[in-house]
């Protein structure tokens, strides 16, 4: 895939999210939105007047409520200022980091806010989902972001016994990382010898899919600051560079094929491109964390073997052997994922956010207990739809001509 | 582009769009509504930076981003004319038969407008910097149309 | 007195016709059942907008019953229990004319324990609605055709001209060789099953409003003519859910599922509908 280089590095010099719940009527939208840009003002120590452009997302209409970013002004900060506004679906918090990133590096903006949210308590989340599909054929057929087809693909590879046990042990792992992430929707505390429990008895929603293993519906919002290199090092915290990012989508895939199989998804695609142009032959061995879009432990499980560009049964392995637990040697989601917190619109960029606070090292009591200096991130979408985002603690000569 | 384009198999289907949604008013939006239903009171927030009283009232000044939850302030029920509009085509979803007129409203007090409906008056008739004053609704509905409508009155 | 979430359960019942908002019910009108199992079964009238309960043993004359557990009522009505994922979870069933209970639902401001109405701060407004907008979808000359082709029980695909893979319902376009298709190829109409999608979640669907019956099946269906990837997406006779058997073809091997044939609506107007669902070969 053909792609230029960047004008100047772009970093992260402000997070803030909110609590993600699923009560939260004590404010309306551009309130709790507001809580979010208020935090990644307050980290970046920098004043709205120092912002020269919002852009703003979420998932369309999922509140009934079209082009919110109008209203919002109220609580964005984006009263006289360049805005745009971005909805992709799932991946939008991630393509949203994408736009702030790409408007930085052009030269065309110094400081850009980038915010994502959702408060899927005022809308109904599969429904909003199905009706992003044809209506004259698909709408009737779909039933949201709920699937089977990924367990049926785990099960067909691996038989039921261990593809049910990996998806469960992935469950369980990411609810520990929930329970130390004090942002998190939902952290159940779940133990070990809950599992055969879980597996039998968590009601289906869908063939093998239960619903302990579905993501959450949640409220909630996520802003982060972007500055370029200049301001980002004039600025108070350590700044996380953006290095890549790559978007792949299939768009054929819900309107009219199911989705079993062969199913090529996009994620190994993704991440074939972007690690071979950033010269990264084993990302495994490369990076020190990911925080991987994952609306099921199905998914989860599933992705790493595309995303990691791995064969066989090793991504089951990095499960089994939970490599992927916080302190293992491939830490996926120290903050729980998008299982124990899911406010659509702002989810993939929550995964930038956490990663970031990775590489800071501020995380708090879900940090990776090492040195992180290179992260991942990932968005995932309906059709398919990925972005892969590549995070550095430093700038050491990469991207540059 | 195809000019000769073969429409004989194109038609229409018809269908809805059909969801069920919540709306949640927060704690500032909250207290506007039920001082509005209960105390038939109109309240507005006071920004001190930007020396502005905004009705309806937002927990956050869109210019300055003060706070303004502690900074609440009664404006009066009746206001002026600053604008309006007649609405002259009908369509099911809208609040009256037409035509009627939607007219942006200056409280007193306010230093931001309301836009609401002003009855009472034949639309010909409606100008600008007429004195109004509010109807309350006799039942609730949890809206803007606790007050029913504004309708003119002496200056 | 028994409490759930610090609350007495019979006071949230017999608030329920004070909570009703008339204003809000013009034109609703019919009997609703509430089992609400150790909390008693419960009958609303509705009508003209006023709301009377009264205990019922009996709730067959009911347009629609819920059925609950107490906490589960009394954790929905105080906002901290999520209806629908109590009925995913199965704590609450409904019984009949579930579109008209889900309209009666919307119709009740939220219970606030005796001595918090009065609190101008704790007070929080709620508002829940459906919004209900017509729309008219335009098939286009390609989808059109297709759409008229199940009117005479034919299901049309077309084909690439650059890879040979057919789409059914057909695309204008090959999105992957980026070539407008060229060719019309009739499929199946039999086919066997690739995929199933056993959906226990019900879940509203916009095209109607109402909420659809569970368990369904969307299927994944290889109607003959096709191949590989070339799979029809539609529904299965629910009344056979657990008798059927998906296929596949894995690195070249092939596992045969079951073998269907569509069921067509009798009277058909070309739309998904043509089609009632698939049903065993037998």
């Amino acid at each position: 895939m053909a792609r230029g280089t960047k004008n100047r590095h772009v970093g992260i010099v402000g997070i803030g999210e909110t609590k993600f719940s699923s009560h939260r009527e004590d404010v309306n939208q551009p309130e709790m939105i507001h809580e979010a840009v208020r935090q990644a003002l307050d980290d970046a120590g920098i004043g709205i007047q120092e912002v020269d452009c919002v852009v703003h997302g979420n998932m369309e209409l999922f509140e009934m409520v079209h082009q919110p970013d109008l209203w919002h002004v109220l609580g964005t900060g984006a009263y006289g200022k360049d805005s745009f506004r971005i909805t992709t679906g799932g991946t939008t918090g991630g393509t949203l980091v994408c736009a702030a990133d790409n408007l930085v590096a052009s030269g065309m903006y110094d400081v850009v806010l980038a915010i994502g949210f959702e408060k899927l308590q005022e809308g109904h989340t599969t429904g909003g989902i199905t009706n992003m599909a044809d209506p004259l054929w698909a709408r009737k057929l779909q039933s949201g972001a709920l699937t089977d087809s990924a367990a049926v693909k785990l099960i067909e590879e691996f038989g039921p016994e261990r593809a049910k046990r990996a998806a469960m042990t992935y469950r369980i792992i990411m609810d520990q990382h929930a329970c130390l992430n004090p942002n998190s929707h939902r952290a159940f505390g779940l133990d070990w010898d809950q599992m055969d429990d879980l597996m039998a008895d968590s009601p289906p929603l869908i063939g093998n899919l239960r619903l302990i293993h579905m993501c959450s519906q949640s409220d909630g919002a996520c802003a982060l600051i972007f500055a370029s290199e200049e301001r980002a090092r004039r600025m108070a915290k350590r700044p996380v560079w953006l290095r890549d990012h790559i978007t792949v989508h299939r768009e054929e895939t819900l309107n009219l094929c199911t989705n079993y199989y062969p199913n090529n998804p996009t994620h190994r695609f993704a991440a074939e491109q972007l690690f071979a142009r950033n010269g990264i032959d084993d990302p495994l061995d490369y990076f020190d964390v990911f925080e991987m879009y994952d609306p099921s432990a199905w998914w989860g499980v599933d992705w790493l073997r595309d995303f990691f560009l791995l064969e066989g049964d090793a991504h089951l392995k990095l499960v089994e052997d939970r490599e992927i637990a916080i302190d293992g040697r491939m830490p996926i989601n120290p903050s729980g994922g998008v299982i124990a917190a899911n406010p659509i619109g702002a989810t993939a960029m929550v995964r930038v956010a956490e990663a970031a606070k990775q590489i800071r090292g501020d995380a708090g009591p879900h940090q990776v207990p090492k040195t992180v200096r290179h992260a991942l991130a990932s968005s995932f979408g309906g059709t398919m739809w990925t972005v892969l985002l590549m995070l550095e603690d430093e700038l050491n000569g990469w991207g540059m001509p | 582009m195809q000019s000769d384009f073969d429409t004989s198999d194109c038609y229409t289907i018809e269908g809805k769009l059909a969801l069920p949604y919540t709306y949640f008013a927060g704690r500032v939006g909250s207290r506007f509504i039920t001082t509005l239903r209960d105390q038939h009171k109109i309240m507005g927030v006071r920004c001190d930076a930007c020396d502005t009283v905004f009705v309806p009232p937002r927990q956050t000044c869109e210019r300055c981003l003060g706070d303004l939850t502690d900074s609440w302030c009664e404006v009066g029920s009746r206001g002026r004319v600053v604008n309006f509009t007649v609405v002259r085509y009908p369509d099911r979803h809208l609040p009256r038969p037409v035509p009627y007129v939607l007219a942006m409203i200056l409280l007193e007090g306010a230093d931001t407008p309301i836009v609401h409906l002003l009855e009472g008056i034949p639309p010909e008739q409606v100008a600008v910097d007429m004195a109004v004053e509010a109807v309350f609704a006799e039942t609730t509905t949890h809206t803007i149309r606790d007050i029913d409508h504004f309708k003119p009155c002496d200056a | 007195m028994t409490t759930y979430f610090g609350v007495d359960v019979a006071d949230v019942i017999e608030t329920m016709p004070s909570r009703f908002r008339k204003e809000a019910a013009a034109g609703i009108s019919g009997r609703f059942g509430y089992d609400l199992g150790e909390a008693g079964r419960w009958r609303l009238a509705v009508r003209d907008g006023d709301a009377a309960l009264a205990p019922a043993e009996d709730l067959d004359d009911c347009l629609a019953v819920v059925a609950t557990d107490p906490q589960t009522f009394v954790g929905i009505q105080l906002g901290k229990i999520d209806a629908t994922e109590a009925m995913a979870l199965q704590k609450l069933t409904v019984a009949g004319d579930r579109g008209a209970f889900g309209s009666i639902t919307r119709l009740f401001q939220k219970y606030l324990p005796p001595g918090e109405e009065a609190l101008p701060d704790t007070e929080l407004v709620v508002l829940k609605q459906t919004i209900s907008v017509g729309q008219t979808f335009a098939t286009g000359p390609v989808m059109g055709r297709f759409l008229k082709g199940l009117k005479q029980k034919k299901i049309l695909a077309m084909r690439c001209p650059v890879c040979g893979r057919l789409q059914s319902p057909p695309r204008e376009i090959c999105a992957v060789c980026r070539v407008r298709n060229t060719e019309w190829v009739e499929v199946g109409p039999k086919g066997e099953m690739r995929m199933l999608e056993y959906v226990y979640y019900a879940s509203p669907d916009p095209l109607t409003g109402e909420t659809r019956e569970t368990p369904y099946g969307a299927i994944g269906v290889l109607l003959d003519g096709c191949r590989d990837e070339e799979v029809f997406w539609h529904l299965l006779n629910p009344a056979q859910l657990d008798r059927v058997q998906m296929g596949s073809v894995i690195d070249g091997q092939v596992r045969h599922g079951s073998r269907l044939r569509p069921v067509w609506a009798e009277n058909r107007t070309g739309s998904i509908d043509d089609i009632q669902y698939f049903e065993l070969d037998d």
